[in-house]
């Protein structure tokens, strides 16, 4: 077998050698007698540090413009105009790259990989809308996220989606967090990257499918409030873990009289009606609940681990030396005469069997624990988002759900109570509308 | 406040207070750790481009790229050309006649330019407007010639995008990131 093997590599050597055969000087210099001098270029290289400074400064900048707004002055205007630059600017100016979605994937990796030097600016569009939503909500979502505003902009009506079909696709984000990470972290590849479905639009030319797919979504929000936003972006899924714990945040008009106005106007469906539960349960009943969903998670999430486990196989195509490794070992039991132009170059450049496979194995293992890992916490994201469909809480107003909130103030323009706080407001210049803390 | 002490207001708050504390607590660590990283790391590297000691003309680079026209562009370095009359890079191999018909030239969108120096010399001259970067001249230049042309990535077309498309399907991993003062890989430089 071993022979085999290197006999093959041996012709294939043979048989590339000529087009291996690096840059060499087959002929020589020549001697000019009429004077030619040899033309220069010049290769411009742009002043990246610059734009990606000014990105940084405008995104903390514009953040802070939207929490102004929708805290201090609730109103919508200024989210509006930040959603117009957004477009503009980190949309079509700067052509997406690199936005906040996709840098999740630099930090895992940076994380993980210790040969992989992350940039700082990079890291401060990961974290800086993090410690916004700390502090004041999803204001990154409301129209500083280019994706956000672009969907904002088209949204003309709200056709609601029915509380199970929402539930069920809001574990999408979720999912795709998970292979995101999953795909980061085994140095595979940027899945949040590669299925960016706006990128094309902002920069006009892409692959046909993904510029499909935005214009679709982009049908779909004029209709519906924000279908990339709810239902696919793992970055909102990410910053719904912070802004339920949100310092300052959004709030219900003080002085609400109930007239449902906001919650037909939100896009994405945060705000919650009152709702009284009428089912009285009782307490045995309850600890009974309890003790049916400690048993329901660790099961749901030790299923997710074995199908992930199993799926670890098939999960690992994406990674590129795996697939190598699988086209070089499926030429070994059959060879072909014209081989793949990868095993080809591998062979070319001098690789080994024994080598290939000892790295394919590596990733392989990797895969396997980190699919494990991956299948463990979807197993656990469906089965909280069962328990949550489950439960009903009673609400004796209109609450907001955090988590959900994008911060985008359609509400203020539809709460009479607002408007008249703001008409006040504006003739006496005083008694603003305090800010509504989390003790309130 | 005294309407709402019946409600579960207070564990409510309780639980929002250990929330922002983890949130806080996790965000805090996260930065910690990044910095450590910042600190101890070399600085990053920005620019995708090609290496040319790796780069095997496979073509991948024209059909890869997210533009529609592909960053990457053939570059020739003129210093290291034999200005030869039978180009490689510009015929294509075993012609019938060699004259400068379209099905005889390598370049499939005719972006080598050709100029008559003095005897026996051509110079050669890419049109990058013209330039698909599909690579065929620069195999054909290594394989017959002295590899003068070969492939870059044009970094004011490029998007410089989080993750180049093309290194993840490149067979000779010639894509990587480069610092600013490499971000051009000439062979004349």
């Amino acid at each position: 077998m071993k022979s085999c093997m290197k006999k093959l590599i041996e012709i294939l050597i043979l048989i590339l050698l000529s087009a291996a055969a690096e840059a060499q000087s087959r002929f020589p210099k020549p001697d000019f007698e009429s004077g030619y001098q040899y033309p220069t270029f010049s290769y411009a290289v742009p002043g990246e540090t610059l734009w990606s400074t000014v990105d940084v400064i405008l995104l903390a900048a514009m953040m802070s413009v939207t929490a102004w707004a929708v805290i201090r002055q609730r109103r919508r205007t200024p989210v509006f105009i930040v959603s117009i630059i957004s477009v503009l600017y980190f949309g079509f100016f700067r052509s997406g790259c690199i936005c906040s979605v996709g840098a999740i994937q630099n930090v895992i990796l940076s994380f993980i990989d210790s040969s992989y030097a992350m940039p700082l600016t990079v890291f401060l569009v990961f974290i800086l809308p993090v410690i916004f939503t700390f502090f004041f909500g999803r204001v990154f979502c409301a129209g500083v996220c280019p994706f956000g505003a672009l969907q904002e902009l088209v949204n003309i009506k709200n056709f609601r989606l029915s509380k199970a079909v929402s539930a069920a696709l809001g574990i999408i984000p979720w999912i795709y967090l998970i292979f995101a990470i999953l795909y980061a972290a085994t140095r595979s590849s940027f899945i949040i990257c590669r299925f960016d479905p706006f990128i094309g639009i902002f920069r006009m030319g892409g692959d046909a499918g993904m510029i499909t797919f935005g214009g679709l979504l982009l049908v779909a929000s004029a209709f519906t409030g924000r279908p990339f936003c709810r239902f696919l972006c793992p970055y909102g899924a990410l910053l719904s873990l912070f802004s339920r714990f949100s310092i300052w945040r959004i709030s219900i008009t003080p002085s609400c009289i109930s007239c449902e106005l906001c919650h037909n106007a939100c896009p994405v469906a945060a705000i919650r009606p009152p709702y009284e539960n009428k089912v009285k349960e009782r307490r045995r009943d309850g600890v009974k609940r309890l003790l049916a969903y400690l048993i329901f998670l660790p099961v749901m999430a030790l299923a997710g681990a074995l199908a992930g486990r199993m799926a670890s196989h098939s999960l690992s195509t994406v990674n590129k030396d795996i697939r190598l490794y699988r086209q070089v070992a499926q030429n070994e039991v059959n060879p072909r005469d014209i081989q793949p132009v990868d095993v080809e170059v591998f062979f070319s450049q001098g690789g080994t069997v024994d080598e290939l496979e000892a790295r394919a194995a590596k990733i392989g293992a990797d895969f396997k624990a980190y699919s494990t890992a991956a299948g463990a916490l979807i197993g656990l994201v469906v089965a909280i988002t069962l328990i949550n469909l489950s439960v009903k809480r009673t609400r004796k107003t209109y609450e907001i759900d955090h988590a959900a909130c994008v911060a985008c103030g359609r509400c203020f323009g539809y709460c009479p109570q607002n408007i008249k706080h703001q008409r006040t407001n504006d003739m006496s210049k005083k008694d603003s509308i305090r800010v509504q803390g989390v003790g309130k | 406040m005294k309407k709402y002490t019946a409600s579960p207001i207070s564990r409510k708050r309780f639980l929002q207070l250990c929330g922002s504390i983890a949130a806080g607590t996790a965000i805090a660590a996260v930065s910690g750790a990044a910095a450590t990283q910042a600190i101890r790391r070399r600085s990053a590297d920005y620019f995708w481009q090609i290496d040319p000691s790796k780069c095997t003309f496979c073509g991948r680079c024209e059909k890869e790229c997210v533009l529609t026209v592909s960053a990457v562009k053939c570059i020739h370095a003129n210093k290291v050309c034999g200005y030869c009359d039978l180009c490689g890079g510009y015929y294509r191999a075993n012609v019938k006649d060699l004259n400068t018909a379209a099905e005889n030239l390598m370049c499939p969108t005719g972006a080598i330019k050709r100029e008559y120096v003095e005897d026996p010399y051509f110079e050669y001259t890419i049109d990058e407007s013209l330039c698909n970067g599909c690579g065929k001249c620069a195999k054909g230049c290594n394989s017959f010639g002295n590899g003068s042309l070969y492939l870059q990535v044009k970094q004011e077309l490029c998007k410089s995008c989080n993750e180049c498309k093309i290194s993840k399907v490149c067979p000779a991993d010639a894509i990587r990131r480069v610092a600013r003062g490499k971000a051009y890989m000439l062979k004349d430089a």
